[in-house]
């Protein structure tokens, strides 16, 4: 379910398919997602779950995964 | 100076996007200024534009950046995929670090700023998207474009109101000329048919307050003559060294052998009116292009369409080629499409290469009763049949900027 939504916030934010998104997928390196980008899905992320979170808070996360696992800290 | 090919030309314009359709369309004369319908500008006092149509038809510009990126990169990335594609180079060939990139423009990309900054006020500061940081700014579409082609070598882009493109062509060409690049892409581009762009336009007063027939608004040298139409667009140009492109067979539609620049020095906007300046900037360009001014066949006209600017036009070409001007033909074929600012010089450079191609002079329309002092042969509302060997391509801007290049056929 939050796997879903997260997808559907990539792809709003970013254009990002679903299906190019892989459960290892990294943000860099597989997906492509630069810095600007990040602050973008950061701040859309921020409005779809209805989190305060600062902008730098994907900074250095790698994956699409560990954005999951954050998500879940904060009882998504 | 030593003469630059050109060898690739890519169009993005209210009077089309390919080459063919850009040409029959200006040859003819057939106008596509138009009423403004993308967003209400009744409240303004300009209403008419040239708009481009089908843009997304020869995009292939994905969706993921398009929301990166203000319209004028997209229409530089459009127009230089076409230019590209006409010059038939094979990158995976070409050592991208001596591959340069010279752009022009004078408003940079204001529909995504714009838009941005309505949001910064409505939901605050993360209502704005991140993209606006490096959207908008003048060397966007530069950026974009080494981006996208991996090219890397020396490059620059220039705000020079609406002579930038013009001054991006010769330095790239100088570029070439000092060895410092293998090629360049070069070209201006614009999108200033937005509500905040026309309206700092507008504000300018250069701008034609006729709405009754868009087609007929733009009229260079007409003593009813009110300003120009506003137009978007981009103009894409490939150059190489002449070796080169004849080496690799390319095809050459003329050369750049002429570049000059000058400055009024006399009122932050206006020209001076006796065109002393722009005749030194033309005087200079045929002299480093090792001419005389008999050797010009045809000159590609700024044509503002305001009387000051004409007749100051008229009176530089007049004092730089003497008893020639008056025999020489020249034009506004942009009177066709609307004024693209910063994107003009380009788009005027294509045009006369076109011009060389067919051996035809495009015409200026709307030109029915020549303004007090206007008396050079304008090619008034017809193409006339000529063959050009050499021509002059004039850009002007404000703060009294003239630009000057010099172009030779690519037959001869």
């Amino acid at each position: 379910m939050v796997e879903e939504k997260l997808k559907k916030i990539f792809y709003d934010a970013l254009e990002i398919e679903a299906d190019e998104i892989k459960p290892d997928a990294q943000l860099a390196a597989s997906l492509g997602i630069d810095s600007t980008e990040l602050v973008e899905l950061t701040v859309a992320i921020k409005k779809g779950f209805n989190l305060d979170i600062p902008t730098n808070t994907f900074k250095k996360t790698q994956s699409f995964n560990e954005i999951i696992a954050f998500l879940k800290t904060k009882g998504v | 100076m030593e003469k630059v090919a050109i060898t690739g030309i890519g169009i993005v314009s209210p009077s089309g996007i390919d080459k063919r359709k850009f040409w029959s369309n200006i040859s003819h004369g057939r106008s596509a200024v138009e009423k403004i319908t993308r967003f209400d500008a009744s409240k303004y006092t300009s209403h008419v534009a040239g708009h481009v149509h089908e843009l997304e038809a020869y995009s292939d510009v994905s969706s993921r950046l398009l929301k990166k990126i203000d319209v004028f990169s997209h229409m530089a990335l459009v127009g230089t995929e076409l230019a590209m594609k006409d010059a038939q180079l094979n990158l995976a060939d070409e050592d991208l670090d001596r591959a340069g990139i010279f752009m022009g423009n004078a408003i940079g990309g204001w529909l995504f700023a714009e838009t941005e900054l309505r949001d910064l006020y409505i939901e605050g500061r993360e209502g704005v998207s991140p993209f606006a940081a490096s959207a908008w700014f003048p060397a966007a579409p530069q950026g974009q474009i080494s981006i996208k082609y991996q090219l890397k070598g020396y490059s620059k882009t220039v705000v020079a109101d609406r002579a930038g493109s013009l001054m991006a062509i010769g330095y790239g060409a100088r570029a070439l000329e000092h060895n410092k690049v293998n090629f360049v892409v070069a070209g201006g581009m614009e999108a200033p048919v937005t509500p905040y762009a026309l309206l700092c336009c507008q504000t300018s007063g250069m701008l034609t307050k006729q709405e009754q027939n868009p087609n007929e608004a733009y009229k260079p040298f007409d003593k009813d003559a009110d300003g120009y139409a506003i137009a978007e667009g981009a103009g894409i140009i490939i150059m190489e060294s002449p070796e080169r492109a004849e080496k690799r067979n390319a095809h050459i539609y003329g050369y750049v052998t002429g570049y000059a620049s000058t400055t009024d020095g006399v009122d932050r906007i206006n020209p001076a009116e006796d065109g002393k300046e722009l005749a030194r900037a033309i005087s200079l360009a045929i002299e480093d292009a090792g001419l005389k001014n008999s050797d010009i066949d045809y000159v590609c006209l700024d044509g503002a369409g305001l009387p000051l600017w004409d007749l100051s036009e008229t009176r530089g070409i007049k004092l730089a080629l003497g008893e020639h001007a008056k025999k020489i033909p020249m034009s506004a074929p942009k009177s066709i499409y609307g004024n693209m600012l910063g994107a003009c010089g380009a788009l005027d450079v294509i045009t006369t290469l076109l011009a060389m191609e067919h051996n035809q002079v495009p015409p200026t329309i709307n030109l029915k009763n020549l303004a007090p002092g206007c008396d050079l042969n304008y090619c008034a509302n017809g193409a006339v049949n000529k063959e050009i060997k050499n021509a002059l391509v004039i850009s002007r801007g404000r703060g009294g900027l003239n630009t000057v290049l010099v172009l030779r056929n690519g037959k001869e």
